[in-house]
């Protein structure tokens, strides 16, 4: 899905130079082979972490401006440290990078606010892309992930114990999504529905908005409803 | 090691059960004295044995359903007291009375020696034990030429010490396979927690071995390829492992038969929960499934990736399934119908009819080949 952003390749290389990256995994061959990947490439990888509190800690002293966050932590879930790290650092924008197939985590950390999710065995050229994309304020969409969220909303309308309307997706929105999971590129889906490869853009961006933006709803209530601060 | 769900006490419910027993002897015991005493000889003696008899069932009944470590004591004094009890039916009545009646405790309350004995020791103890009280019985009662099909006392106390006996060695031998079932159960999560982290090592070494290999190229690059295929079996094994766990029962996840049939040659996107429909409905999808794929294989053309989407939306499954290899014209789709792929298209049209659902395909030169199957998820 590397190609959701195949847009202009002229400028990107000095824009690369203006992105901090920070990369957290526990496993240190996978952190330098990245870090090496990503400054070859032009981003300047501001600090690793190994674990969810180093992640959080060093977030909230760098503030990246990306985050590559590793799924399965010693400390935690990659949920638990995209959420930690958004904390301190609330402008940083998260990409999961997981190894295995860990769906649920996926969608976990997508809601707590993760913009985008790509496979460890994704290449060089699709990782720096989709750094640059994120980076950008894009989300990145793996077709597993288009079918998760999709899921998704299906089960908060399903969901009848929920008091509040759930958020639903429009139906261009909808379209768009079986598109991404179906395994169309933006471009693709763009020639498709005779949209601009913006607009499409802005459509896949928006369903995690309203997913993430109903989570933190849901958050808030349930504190204020326990009595806690 | 988690604690054991029933406790140590495998026999507590049998212990529990025999004292009920013994409360509902003792009101037989006591009543069988208040109909017998005007024959006995020395009335207020009898009496005494009664108090005696009510006494220690009282205790017993409760030693034997709260105190484990008492057991043997309580069960060793339970054949004294019986054995003691039936003898002293010669201190309170005469010859002719005790030779044609049951002894002054009752056979039913004897029953309880018997009881304990077979709960603690199993059915040889338990037959042990009856024959010990059939014989003093006998003794007592000066009925040496015993006429079993007179007096059942014999054959009814083995009786008793024998199912007693067998229902102790049932329970107990339950007791151990539920144990060792949890013991298995805790080594097995462990084990599965081991694998995961082992696996989720093996694939960043995979992932890496994939990026360093494309970017060295020659040689380093067929290692990438190898690594990928074995990346994406592995992933396959382990997402199997996660959601393929069949519970059995009517109903069974379509997400989880869909991936195990689409394997490595597709991308399988769906919900986070499963998808649970009848069994036989989930089985006829996989299997829609496959043929639908192995139709991409012959005809989208080499390099071609295979997508599957599958969508739940209430009452109704959406399967998804799309390649992006060569596709066919519009016009050809007739054409292409009469050549020999329109057995899998018949097929594939046929299965999701039977579903009473519907099967689309879409397809266009360069734009691949698109399933879309609309079934209801039926009840």
């Amino acid at each position: 899905m590397a190609e959701i952003n195949a847009e202009a390749h002229e400028n990107t290389t000095e824009e690369r130079g203006t992105v901090s990256v920070m990369v957290v995994d526990d496993h240190p061959i996978w952190r330098n082979a990245v870090g090496r990947d990503l400054e070859e490439a032009g981003f300047i990888v501001v600090a690793e972490a190994d674990g969810v509190a180093s992640a959080a800690r060093r977030a909230a002293v760098v503030r990246p401006d990306v985050v590559l966050m590793d799924m399965a932590m010693p400390d935690g879930t990659g949920t638990e440290a995209t959420r930690a790290v958004l904390e301190v650092s609330p402008d940083s924008r998260v990409l999961v990078l997981s190894a295995s197939s860990e769906r649920d985590d996926v969608l976990g950390a997508v809601k707590a606010g993760a913009s985008g999710y790509l496979v460890k065995s994704a290449s060089v050229h699709e990782l720096v892309d989709a750094v640059l994309a994120t980076a950008r304020g894009q989300a990145v969409f793996t077709p597993g992930l288009a079918g998760l969220v999709l899921g998704e909303y299906r089960r908060m309308s399903n969901d009848v114990a929920d008091r509040r309307p759930p958020p639903t997706l429009t139906g261009r929105e909808t379209e768009v999504l079986r598109l991404v999971a179906k395994g169309l590129s933006a471009k693709q889906i763009a020639a498709r529905l005779t949209l601009s490869h913006r607009t499409v853009e802005n459509h896949v961006q928006a369903t995690l908005r309203k997913l993430q933006l109903a989570n933190r709803v849901e958050l808030t209530r349930y504190v204020i409803e326990q009595g806690l601060e | 090691m988690r604690p054991s769900p029933t406790g140590p006490d495998a026999d507590a419910p049998l212990w529990r059960a025999a004292q009920v027993f013994r409360l509902v002897t003792v009101a037989y015991a006591v009543g069988s004295q208040f109909s017998t005493v005007v024959n006995y000889t020395r009335p207020g003696l009898s009496w005494f044995f009664v108090g005696v008899l009510v006494t220690w069932s009282l205790v017993s009944a409760v030693l034997l359903s709260r105190e484990a470590r008492l057991r043997r004591t309580v069960t060793v004094m339970d054949q004294i007291l019986a054995v003691a009890l039936m003898a002293a039916t010669r201190l309170v009545a005469d010859h002719d009375w005790y030779s044609n009646h049951q002894t002054m405790p009752t056979t039913l309350w004897v029953a309880n020696a018997v009881l304990s004995a077979a709960i603690l020791g199993g059915p040889l103890t338990g037959i042990g034990s009856a024959l010990l009280m059939s014989v003093v019985s006998a003794v007592v009662r000066d009925q040496i030429n015993l006429d079993l099909w007179r007096d059942a006392t014999a054959p009814v106390l083995v009786a008793c010490g024998v199912a007693m006996g067998f229902a102790t060695t049932t329970a107990r031998s339950a007791h151990r396979q539920l144990e060792q079932a949890v013991r298995v159960a805790a080594a097995t999560e462990e084990r599965d927690r081991l694998a995961r982290q082992v696996h989720d090592g093996v694939l960043q070494v995979l992932a890496l071995v994939q990026r360093r290999g494309v970017e060295l190229g020659g040689d380093a690059a067929e290692l990438a390829e190898l690594a990928r295929e074995q990346e994406t079996a592995l992933r396959q094994l382990i997402s199997e492992q996660d959601t393929g766990v069949d519970r059995g029962g009517e109903n069974a996840d379509l997400t989880a038969l869909v991936r195990a049939r689409a394997g490595t040659t597709a991308t399988v996107s769906a919900p986070a929960d499963p998808i649970m429909i009848p069994r036989d409905r989930a089985e006829e999808l996989a299997a829609l499934t496959t043929a639908a794929l192995s139709n991409t294989q012959l005809h989208a053309g080499d390099g071609a990736a295979a997508y599957i989407l599958l969508e739940d939306l209430g009452d109704e499954i959406v399967l998804s399934i799309r390649d992006d290899g060569a596709g066919i014209a519009p016009g050809r789709l007739d054409e292409a119908r009469e050549q020999g792929r329109m057995g899998v298209s018949k097929s594939i049209v046929g299965r999701a009819e039977w579903l009473g659902g519907v099967a689309l395909l879409d397809s266009d030169v360069g734009e691949g080949t698109e399933w879309e199957i609309r079934v209801p998820k039926g009840e």
